[in-house]
This record gives structure tokens, C-alpha cells and sequence, in this order.
């Protein structure tokens, strides 16, 4: 399988580039061919600009600076992200990649004429993501699990007509134990290697 | 009421700034005392840098000064009012950053003794969500209003239990007519007025 790893933390020392690595592990394991952007490494620019948003309906070839991410989109059939869940949702870091990159002729297209958009990432099969959340289950019930619904269902529609999802996440890290972190990671490692 | 009003579109001429501009005038003129934040025009950088993260559970969480400014508004706010566009059912990169970066432990919350999260923005009385949406109403329900959430629910959560929210949404924004913007300009106006 091609698979795409949209890692997002800013330090190298953190739980989720511990994370990142049994699942990047994990994907090898299983035979799959990974491409991963790690979008703070590459100091990626989070915010959409005022050229951009004028020009969102442009083809995608004006804007050079999503090239490889799009190129990454087109080729892969499973994708999967890595980042901590903040304030219930992506870091903005990662939003501003969504932002960006999912744009008008690489996630969608809008054909004259039509007053919806007609999804092109029908080459994804499969979207899995790897989080942490702070606080509980429960907590993020009641905070409503936005950052969930934004992949599972706004990314998700612009993906093949059948593609499956997983969340893989680990709850109430604020509290937990050296334990339970070892055991999310193995957790983490095995969900990997069994992704199709 | 002191009144923090945040934006958070990249185009000076966008029907957000308009939104922005005619619910800052109405408060003033109904004697708020405003503050508006135009985090594009501000230069606002989104992510969290390493070193922010580094210090976020340390005694100093907040290293930038342009953070620190904002830190002090919000801590005089009884009411904040958020102008954005709606993108992939969620907050614009910008903005949410800004809700990591200035939200930090010791200004919206603090961790207690068992590591759980206490509110420290009990001052805070009214939200106010005012969002653009290309999408019609049927279509953002079902996906789910994301942005919404984050601000009516995680935020609120972080706030008080009485403070009261409001939410305001002009929908399928691409096919409104101007008289349909107006009209909304117009209820923007009267939220603001009843405030």
C-alpha cells in the first residue's frame, strides 16, 4: 500500500514523535511504501494568505508551494495523521496544511455551473489517524470531538466513496501513567502494521 | 462590558471585515468599551513555536509580546466575539492558533492538584460566534459545524457555567444576494445592540 504520514509536533522530543515512530515502524513491518511530511520541520507557512483565498478557485499549478503535498495526495491510497489534539481539534499548524493544500483541483473541484463540489481524492481508500488528547473521553464528548469530525467527515467526503476510517487515540494523557503511555504505543504500532 | 472582537480573514475587503467593522461600531455606539483584533492585519503567526510548547507547562507559557498583549485584553474581556470564515467546518489556521497560544495554562485555565483542568476565564459572559459558510446550512449540519464546537463547547467549558453563547452564521455565502448580506449586517447589528 502507498502510504501518506502527515506528522505534525514541534519538538522531537515529544510523546507524538514517539508515536510517529511505531507507526511509521509498523507501516514498514506490513510492506507499505510511506512518503511523510512533517510539517514543522519543514517549517511549513500555516496561514492561508490573501493572494490564496482570492485565487482558491485557480488551478492548482499557480501555486507551486503545495506541489509536492498535492503530488503526495494524488499518489497515495491510505493516509494518515500524527499530531496532538489541541483545544479539540488539529494544531493549527496542521488546519493551516488543510487550509492550503486541500484546495480547488487537487481535493475538489467545482465544474461550471454546479453549486457543489465534486470530490477528486477518490485514490484514497483509507484515512487513519493517531492523536492525544489531554483531557477524557468524556471531556471531549461534551467539547463535541471537532477535530474528529473534521477528518472522518469534511476531509473524508473528498476521498473515494468508500473510504474507512480509524482513530487511534489516546485520552487523558494529562493524567497518565509511564504505563499506559508504553501500552498506547504498542497499541499504536499494531494498528499500524494492520492498516488495509 | 469590555468586549474582545476577533477576525480572522487574509482580505482587507471581505464581507468578514465588513461583519467585524459593523459590530465593533454598534457596540461602541452602545457604550462597550472594544477591542478588535485583526489577526491577519496584526501579522498573528498561527503555529506554536517549539519553544512555546517547551514552556507551555512552565511558569512562563507566554514568551512572544505580541501574545502577552493579547493575554492582558482577554483578561479585562466579560464578552468575546469571533468574525472568521468557516474552512473544512473548522476555524481558519490563524485562528485557531490563537486560541493555543494565548489560551495557556495560568491565563484560561490551570492544571489542579490532580492534574485536571480548572476554568480561569469565569469572567468571560458572553460568546459570540459570527461565521461565513460556502456551504448551505443542510450540508454544514450534517459534517457538523466544527468551528462551532470548538468555540460554543471547548472554549465555553473554559469559561463558566453561565456564560451564554450566541452564534450567528450567514450560510451558502458564494449564492447570497446583497440584500441578503445586508439583512445579515442588519442582525449582526442587533445581536450586538442586545448584547
Amino acid at each position: 500500500m502507498k502510504t501518506y504520514v502527515i506528522y505534525c509536533h514541534p519538538l522531537e522530543s515529544s510523546y507524538i514523535a514517539s508515536i510517529r515512530d511505531r507507526v511509521l515502524a509498523g507501516l514498514a513491518s506490513a510492506g507499505h511504501e510511506v512518503r511523510v511530511t512533517d510539517l514543522y520541520a519543514e517549517d511549513f507557512r500555516p496561514e492561508l494568505s490573501a493572494w490564496e483565498r482570492t485565487h482558491h478557485l485557480d488551478p492548482p499549478e499557480t501555486k507551486p508551494e503545495i506541489t509536492p503535498y498535492a503530488d503526495n495526495l494524488r499518489w497515495c491510497d491510505t493516509l494518515v495523521f500524527v499530531y496532538p489534539t489541541w483545544w479539540s481539534g488539529q494544531p493549527a499548524m496542521l488546519k493551516g496544511w488543510i487550509d492550503r493544500v486541500w484546495v480547488a483541483g487537487v481535493a475538489y473541484e467545482l465544474p461550471p455551473g454546479a453549486n457543489r463540489i465534486r470530490p477528486l481524492l477518490g485514490n484514497i481508500r483509507r484515512l487513519a489517524v493517531f492523536t492525544t488528547h489531554g483531557s477524557s473521553k468524556w471531556i471531549n464528548a461534551l467539547q463535541g470531538e471537532g477535530g474528529k469530525r473534521v477528518i472522518n467527515r469534511a476531509l473524508r467526503v473528498l476521498c473515494n466513496r468508500r473510504a474507512r476510517t480509524s482513530w487511534i487515540a489516546f485520552y487523558g494523557i494529562d493524567r497518565a501513567s509511564d504505563n499506559d503511555r508504553e501500552r498506547f504505543l504498542g497499541r499504536a504500532e499494531r494498528k499500524a502494521r494492520s492498516l488495509r | 462590558m469590555n468586549v474582545l472582537v476577533l477576525l480572522a480573514h487574509p482580505n482587507s475587503d471581505s464581507f468578514n471585515h465588513a461583519i467585524a467593522e459593523r459590530a465593533v461600531e454598534t457596540l461602541r455606539s452602545v457604550g462597550h468599551e472594544v477591542q478588535l483584533l485583526d489577526l491577519y492585519a496584526l501579522g498573528w503567526r498561527a503555529a506554536m513555536s517549539a519553544a512555546e510548547r517547551t514552556a507551555y507547562h512552565g511558569d512562563t507559557p507566554v514568551l512572544d509580546p505580541m501574545v502577552a498583549s493579547h493575554v492582558e485584553m482577554l483578561r479585562r474581556a466579560d464578552a468575546l466575539v469571533f468574525v472568521y470564515p468557516t474552512w473544512w467546518s473548522s476555524l481558519p489556521a490563524i485562528l485557531k492558533g490563537w486560541l493555543e497560544r494565548v489560551m495557556v495554562p495560568g491565563v484560561a485555565f490551570v492544571f489542579d492538584d490532580a492534574g485536571k483542568v480548572q476554568s480561569a476565564l469565569t469572567h468571560v459572559r458572553r460568546i459570540v460566534g459570527i461565521s461565513t459558510y460556502g456551504s448551505p446550512h443542510r450540508y454544514v449540519w450534517a459534517i457538523n459545524d466544527n468551528g462551532r464546537r470548538t468555540l460554543t463547547r471547548a472554549l465555553r467549558l473554559t469559561c463558566g457555567v453561565r456564560t451564554r453563547c450566541r452564534w450567528l452564521g450567514l450560510y451558502a455565502i458564494d449564492t447570497a444576494t446583497s440584500d441578503e448580506r445586508a439583512a445579515f449586517l442588519k442582525r449582526v447589528e442587533r445581536r450586538m445592540r442586545a448584547l
